[in-house]
């Protein structure tokens, strides 16, 4: 199978469902660029021109409410907004209109709205509080929407691909850090389903939930750990709604130990609602306190050192880890 | 030109028609039948005009104020006032209340944030340009709603896209309690039109034949593919910010309010089609007895139709 880069898989995810489908179309801060810098978006313009890929001004409320004026009219419109960190300026479009529109006013009319908001995320590249955000539990929170968090170049567009045919909002966040990752992908169509785990490492003895880049790191610490003969089985959700509940709790009555890994602060986050999901099901599985490592509530810092204090590592996972084999 | 007599008459019927339904609220509203506020549009009907110059396969986002947008593009007021009760017959199966909708008639939603519309409007007439279709977007806002950020965003991006847009303002001059004098540092919502280098208009908002005019203007405009424009209602809300009994009274001065009632633009109407013999006095009569009689037929669907099954509660969040 060839390799490709995780920003050409999105690209051709992007550029194949608008061939397969007139009423996609994307826009975004400087997507009519077409050189040579790679970008999801490159080359789009060329074949299918400016009324369908649509430069926009800094405009994010607009540009997100007016994707769910154009659904609600017939169209798929993509939304690339860089930085999930500019996107609190259209909370209200998201949330609100994209989120409850069908539930509030269109059930009868049977109102879809087929929306992909793009919205990169992340730390770990000195790029301090305002740039740095992994705001999933945030959407998470929210009802209506649909939540995609691709973790490599063949599940980024299989999961875009599912994104685009689904009728309902999803918000699509890629991570910086694995945005220039590289992996195979098949020539061919796929698609990759929405709620369905995978896992990335089986193993016995504990089960790491981890999103987004927290997965890469959380294979690092396992690599690590399997010197010292713990076997630890790595789950990956793809999607955060749908959750894939029945495949976490299965591995957690497998090894009875559970550790979350999740970028964004950790009050009331996306790794407290996976352990308290777990808790209620399997509770009596659980050889262990569940273990979360995460941001504990702090903007992201700039310097460095201090951007490594308050973000999740591979050292911080190991420890977790071993905490919990420990108790 | 003039609209032909019969659709002078349309328009006169549907202004009837809208003051009859915001009576026929304000008589339901002490019983306690509508658990929440209502908007009324009372003193603000010269809109009819605007809407009036529309297609069936136009687009219309309207504000939280008034019924007309809904009676004038063939919404029952039955399934409207069923609604507003949270009954299974309404528009929104009791989800939405006052957030009515009517999606057949291209009637979306209603946004509980004002200036939430100003986005949505911009999305159809994308979704329009980009078919190649001549179908355009009437986006109604109110005065105070010109303050948000959305309203500008919105405004800049139509012209940047020379969208198939409408831009109407309703300037009633007050925001809830506060005057535009208090917080808009503009005098006329139509001066953002030369901001935003699209043709700005300001109407006489209670003479409804001025605001059929300069709307099917920028209509043609608007369908000939040559962009959005702005124009701006001079207006007055006649009863207090909501009905129900919930909102301050005491803001404003009651002379003020008296002076505009003299200028209700249903009796202006009236007056001039009487004149013109477009219209006699039996006609007045008769409509006006049809509009109440409609909205005698609208309650008595809206009381007797059933609330929603509590399983309701639980459907439809993902299509
Ligand atoms: C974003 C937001 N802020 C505040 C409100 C509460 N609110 C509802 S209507 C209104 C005043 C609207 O004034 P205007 O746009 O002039 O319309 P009018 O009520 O005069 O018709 C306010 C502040 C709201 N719905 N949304």
């Amino acid at each position: 199978m060839r390799t490709i880069g995780f920003m050409q898989a999105m690209n051709e995810a992007l550029q194949e469902e608008m061939r397969r489908d007139p009423s996609v179309y994307v826009l975004g801060l400087g997507v009519h660029y077409s050189g040579t810098h790679p970008s999801v978006t490159a080359g789009l313009i060329d074949e299918f021109g400016a009324a369908r890929v649509r430069s926009t001004p800094v405009s994010e409320a607009a540009v997100a409410g007016s994707c769910v004026g154009a659904a609600l009219a017939g169209m798929r419109p993509v939304a690339q907004f860089s930085l999930a960190d500019f996107v609190f300026c259209a909370l209200d479009e998201i949330l609100c209109k994209a989120g409850k529109w069908r539930y509030t006013h269109g059930a009868e009319g049977g109102m879809s709205l087929p929306i992909v908001f793009l919205e990169t995320i992340g730390g770990y590249v000195s790029a301090a509080s305002e740039h740095s955000q992994s705001p999933l539990a945030l959407y998470a929170h929210a009802p209506g929407l649909k939540i995609a968090v691709p973790t490599t170049p063949y599940n980024a567009k299989g999961l875009l691909k599912t994104a685009i045919r689904d009728n309902n909002p999803v918000v699509f966040f890629p991570h910086k850090r694995l945005m220039g990752a590289q992996g195979p992908v098949p020539e061919e169509d796929y698609t990759v389903p929405f709620g369905q785990a995978e896992v990335r490492r089986e193993g016995r003895d504990v089960t790491v939930v981890a999103t987004s880049y927290m997965v890469t790191l959380a294979l690092e610490a396992a690599s690590k750990l399997e010197e010292q003969g713990v076997d630890t089985e790595v789950i990956d959700p793809l999607t955060l709604e749908p959750l894939d509940t029945e495949r976490i709790v299965e591995s957690v009555r497998k090894t009875g130990r559970r550790v979350v890994v999740d970028e964004d602060t950790e009050r009331c986050g996306v790794g407290a609602e996976i352990g308290m999901q777990v808790v209620e099901r399997a509770f009596d599985a659980l050889k262990a306190p569940i273990q979360r490592v995460s941001n504990p509530n702090l903007p992201v810092p700039y310097s460095r050192p201090l951007e490594q204090a308050v973000l999740p590592s591979r050292e911080k996972i190991e420890k977790a880890i071993q905490q919990t084999l420990a108790a | 030109m003039e609209p032909a007599s019969e659709q002078l008459l349309e328009i006169y019927t549907n202004m009837v028609r809208s003051r009859a339904f915001e009576e026929l609220v304000i008589s339901i509203m002490p019983k306690g039948k509508i658990p929440a506020g209502w908007m009324s549009g009372v003193g603000q009907e010269g809109i009819v005009g605007a809407l009036s110059g529309l297609r069936e396969d136009d687009y219309v986002t309207y504000t939280h104020r008034g019924a007309y947008y809904f009676l004038c593009r063939g919404s029952d007021p039955g399934r409207i006032l069923a609604e507003l009760y949270g009954k299974r017959t309404g528009y929104c199966g009791g989800k939405g209340g006052r957030h009515l909708a009517d999606t057949k008639h291209r009637l979306f939603g209603k946004s509980g944030t004002i200036g939430g519309h100003a986005p949505i409007a911009v999305g159809l007439a994308t979704a329009v340009q980009i078919r190649g279709e001549d179908s355009v977007v009437m986006s109604f806002f109110g005065d105070g709603t010109s303050n948000r950020g959305t309203t500008h965003e919105s405004m800049n991006l139509t012209s940047v896209w020379k969208l198939p847009l409408i831009w109407v303002c309703e300037n009633n001059g007050w925001a809830g309690l506060t005057p535009s004098s208090m917080s808009t540092a503009y005098t006329d919502v139509a001066d953002l039109a030369e901001a935003y280098s699209i043709p700005g208009r300001i109407v006489d908002g209670n003479d409804v034949l001025e605001v059929h005019e300069a709307t099917r203007e920028a209509v043609a405009r608007a369908r000939a593919g040559a962009g959005p424009s702005l124009i701006e209602l001079k207006t007055y809300r006649i009863r207090e910010f909501a009905e129900g009994g919930w909102f301050p009274t005491g803001y404003r001065d009651p002379e003020e309010v008296e002076a505009w009632k003299k200028r209700d633009p249903i009796e202006r109407f009236r007056a001039v089609l009487l004149s013109r013999g477009v219209l006699t006095a039996g006609q007045v009569e008769e409509i006006q007895q049809k509009a109440v009689e409609e909205m005698q037929v609208a309650q008595k669907f809206a009381d007797e139709s059933e609330f929603p099954p509590v399983e309701d509660a639980f459907t439809d969040l993902y299509a």
